[in-house]
């Protein structure tokens, strides 16, 4: 409650002084994520998420609304666990029947009883449209999620996390070429996936059969990693220079490199983060009117390139995704956990 | 011997989850007896109530008073309870220690040193000493303690020497260029995996073949030994992995072991930096989507680099150190010479997962073993819980709970045997031949063209 009134200040602050200038907001933003890298600020998720939609639609996010809507989905998990029984036995079941709740919150059909009538929660769902935000950038966003309660790889797994951090446990997000997923570690079986766009949990195979996920990028963490808290204000910060780029197409950079550096700074094997770098590098070089520092800085970009390709980033064509996306749920048998039964849908 | 592992885990797990449960149990101080105060409260709550319904008025100031002395009596009489039962505790822990004392409880394994375990020892010696470091030598140490010291060194040294002198002349033969890394191994592949006739001798070789029954030496460790493969010309994949490495150093190709799940392979670069799988189980290039394809390789393993990387020297050394120990437990079982083996070999390859679940396998069996002088049943919870009189114990306990975690943050996970031999025969599959097909062509193209020389 006490983190819901310093939010809640803080972004009345933020209306009443800044809402002139939107360009305020998104150096707030980059403040407050800083900030929680460099442990100023207390880690949230949430506020970390909603500084970064809020900048890009200029001050316009209705917190109070948003405030509510994930207060009465933590309180349905927490009724959730008081109410429906998890054949799990191990001492960290605590920690696993929050995260079974958050899991039916995103996924299942819930029956909720009210006055003797039944109603059927109806849960997320994906949106097939526009799955990289092309068209608008807030179909990426936890806030149209909650307002449509259609979302996708993006928005989706970001909900799942702040509900699991509102229940007092963690979640970890994890990254697969143009995706994002969640991973958890419990006693009974190690290290699993859970699979928000489609609800099912697939096993790693389903990710390196993707034919873009190189071993080096495993191995070397840019993919299919636990992201840490810094690794994960990271992706948010990468987030906040993706939507400023939207809003002010003809920047002059500055803002994106503090934003890759300040990434790559708590995340350095961080692909996103490297290739905008990278490629704002390559920016100034075209604009470089002295031919002989020009060759310098363009013979150290290649080697930057040549080490995003060592780390084993590889690009991923966007058509490509959706249809293996898809082979989840059409190969499921292949790909599925068949060791959580505790938790897969029948 | 990973699964021998295996099994001993699966058996082991059962305790653990009594384990998970006794660490949440143990904080709890514990209550010798049931309580006798809250009996005797009731007792005078129902006298006081009979005796106020037949008070008068009049009497009710002289029962406040009564009500107020029996309270500072009940008052005394709890704290009286509760340093009883501190004493009685105290009396307890006095007799655990004389328990202890009397038992003399060890708490580290007994030697299984009965004859044939010098052999071990001295072997462990020689390779932990080695400065030149040969996979020849080493191996040979690991197969020669388990028969006793029994084996013919000079015998075996002399098929080794003729294999290489046979690899040698025939690529002599085929015009492999000698000094080419791809063309070596490539030699020692279809060494592997063709019939090989010399044109000079008529001298002829005939492939390896893969040794299905009791692939994983379950029966017979000696199974796993390159001295049996050398002998009946069969082996599964940890012979013929190892042969290909020493052969390989016998002619001065580049090769490394890489390890999967239940599995170990060959990895060897070309000239131009190209790596190359071999799979030796079936003579075929493997490639990686293949061996990811197992479903059992988690990315955390990869992360944590426990499959599918390259082994240094030093880590090689800790995986012959593991094949030691792995031999010595077949015979004798686990003790503290088990420990010192693994220690070492962790310290040369801490990720080694082999070596850490031996490091669980035999921190279970010290606990099995104090358990056992206790007198204490680990399956059965309730009975676990008595070691909390047992600090030592419960240490042990935690050292396993924290090796299997281990174990398992390394991101294993196990493969199954009906697994692994189904994973095994999908290389037989169309799109594995292919892929080898491929392969094998791309490498015969690099070898066709004439090596540079000067003159070019």
């Amino acid at each position: 409650m006490k983190r819901l009134i310093v939010l809640f200040i803080y972004f009345i602050y933020t209306f009443s002084v800044f809402a002139q200038s939107q360009d305020k907001l998104y150096q707030e933003s980059f403040e407050t994520l800083q900030g929680m890298l460099s442990n100023e600020r207390k880690y949230s998720f949430k506020t970390a998420v909603f500084s970064v939609e809020n900048a890009y639609l200029n001050g316009g996010l209705d917190m109070a609304y948003l405030s509510k809507e994930i207060a009465l989905l933590t309180n349905m998990c927490r009724s959730l666990i008081e109410n429906r029984f998890l054949a799990y036995v191990e001492n960290d079941k605590k920690d696993v029947n929050k995260w079974a709740s958050a899991y039916q919150v995103m996924c299942d059909s819930i029956p909720i009883i009210i006055e003797d009538k039944q109603y059927k929660y109806v849960p997320f769902g994906y949106d097939f449209k526009d799955v990289f935000g092309n068209d608008s950038l807030e179909n990426m966003f936890v806030s149209k999620l909650l307002h449509t309660r259609k979302g996708n790889c993006h928005s989706l797994p970001y909900l799942y996390k702040i509900l699991c951090e509102e229940q007092g446990t963690t979640a970890h997000l994890a990254l697969a070429p143009n995706h994002i997923y969640i991973k958890h570690q419990n006693k009974r079986n190690g290290w699993y996936n859970t699979e928000l766009t489609s609800g099912i949990f697939p096993n790693d195979a389903w990710l390196m059969a993707s034919g873009f996920v190189h071993i080096d990028a495993i191995k070397n963490g840019v993919y299919m990693k636990a992201l840490n808290t810094n690794e994960t204000i990271a992706l948010v910060m990468m987030d906040l220079a993706n939507a400023y780029q939207r809003t002010y197409p003809e920047n002059d950079g500055t803002f994106l490199l503090k934003c890759a550096d300040t990434a790559i700074k708590a995340y350095p094997n961080f692909a996103t983060a490297l290739i905008l770098k990278a490629e704002l590098n390559k920016k100034r070089i075209e604009q470089e009117t002295d031919m002989e520092k020009a060759k310098v800085a363009f013979k150290q970009l290649e080697k930057v390139y040549a080490h995003i390709h060592e780390i084993g980033y590889r690009f991923m064509p966007e058509e490509m995704y959706i249809n293996w996306l898809v082979s989840l749920k059409t190969e499921r048998d292949k790909y599925e956990n068949k060791k959580l039964s505790t938790f897969n849908k029948q | 011997m990973i699964n021998k592992a295996i099994r001993r885990i699966i058996f082991v797990a059962s305790i653990l989850y009594g384990g998970s449960c006794l660490s949440q149990i143990l904080p709890a101080p514990p209550v010798p007896a049931p309580l006798a105060v809250p009996v005797v409260v009731n007792e005078q709550i129902v006298d006081r109530k009979t005796v106020l319904e037949q008070a008068s008025p009049s009497v009710l100031q002289s029962e406040q008073k009564r009500q107020h002395l029996q309270n500072t009596s009940l008052m005394n009489e709890v704290e009286r309870d509760i340093h009883r039962q501190m004493q009685i505790m105290r009396e307890v822990a006095k007799d655990v220690q004389a328990l202890e004392s009397k038992r003399e409880v060890i708490y580290s394994l007994p030697s299984r040193a009965v004859a044939g375990a010098e052999f071990y020892h001295s072997a462990f010696n020689k390779i932990i000493l080695d400065t030149v470091f040969s996979i020849k030598e080493n191996n040979f140490l690991v197969e020669n303690a388990f028969f006793g010291n029994k084996m013919d060194k000079a015998e075996f040294d002399k098929v080794i020497k003729q294999s290489a002198d046979f690899l040698i002349a025939k690529m002599k033969e085929l015009n492999y260029s000698l000094t080419d890394n791809s063309a070596k191994n490539f030699m020692l592949f279809q060494f592997f995996s063709e019939t090989l006739q010399l044109k000079s001798s008529k001298q002829e070789h005939l492939p390896f073949k893969y040794d299905f029954e009791d692939y994983m030496g379950f029966e017979s460790h000696s199974k796993l030994f390159v001295s049996k493969l050398m002998e009946t010309g069969s082996g599964q994949c940890h012979s013929l992995p190892m042969l290909y490495l020493i052969l390989a150093e016998e002619i001065g190709a580049e090769a490394y072991l890489a390890l999967s799940p239940n599995h170990s392979y060959i990895r060897f670069p070309d000239q131009k930096g190209k790596w190359y799988n071999v799979e030796l189980t079936n003579g075929m290039f493997s490639t990686e989507s293949y061996i990811l394809q197992s479903g059992y390789i988690k990315s955390e393993a990869l992360q944590n680099k426990i499959y599918m990387q390259n082994l240094s020297r030093k880590e090689l050394l800790a995986q012959h150190l593991t094949d030691l120990a792995g031999g010595y437990i077949f015979k004798f079982g686990y003790d503290e010479f088990v420990q010192a083996v693994i220690d070492k070999a962790l310290a040369l390859y801490p990720n080694s997962i082999t070596a850490n679940m031996l490091k669980a396998n035999i921190a279970s069996a010290r606990f099995e073993y104090v358990m056992k002088q206790l007198g204490i049943n680990p399956k059965d919870p309730n009975d676990l819980q008595n070691i909390r009189h047992f600090p030592k114990a419960i240490e042990l306990l935690d050292s396993v709970n924290q090796q299997f975690d281990l174990v398992d943050n390394l991101g294993y996970e196990h493969m199954p045997e009906y697994a692994y031999q189904k994973w095994l025969q999908a290389m037989a599959g169309e799109k594995q031949k292919q892929d080898n097909e491929n392969i094998s062509k791309q490498l015969k193209g690099i070898l066709a063209k004439p090596p540079k020389t000067l003159k070019d």
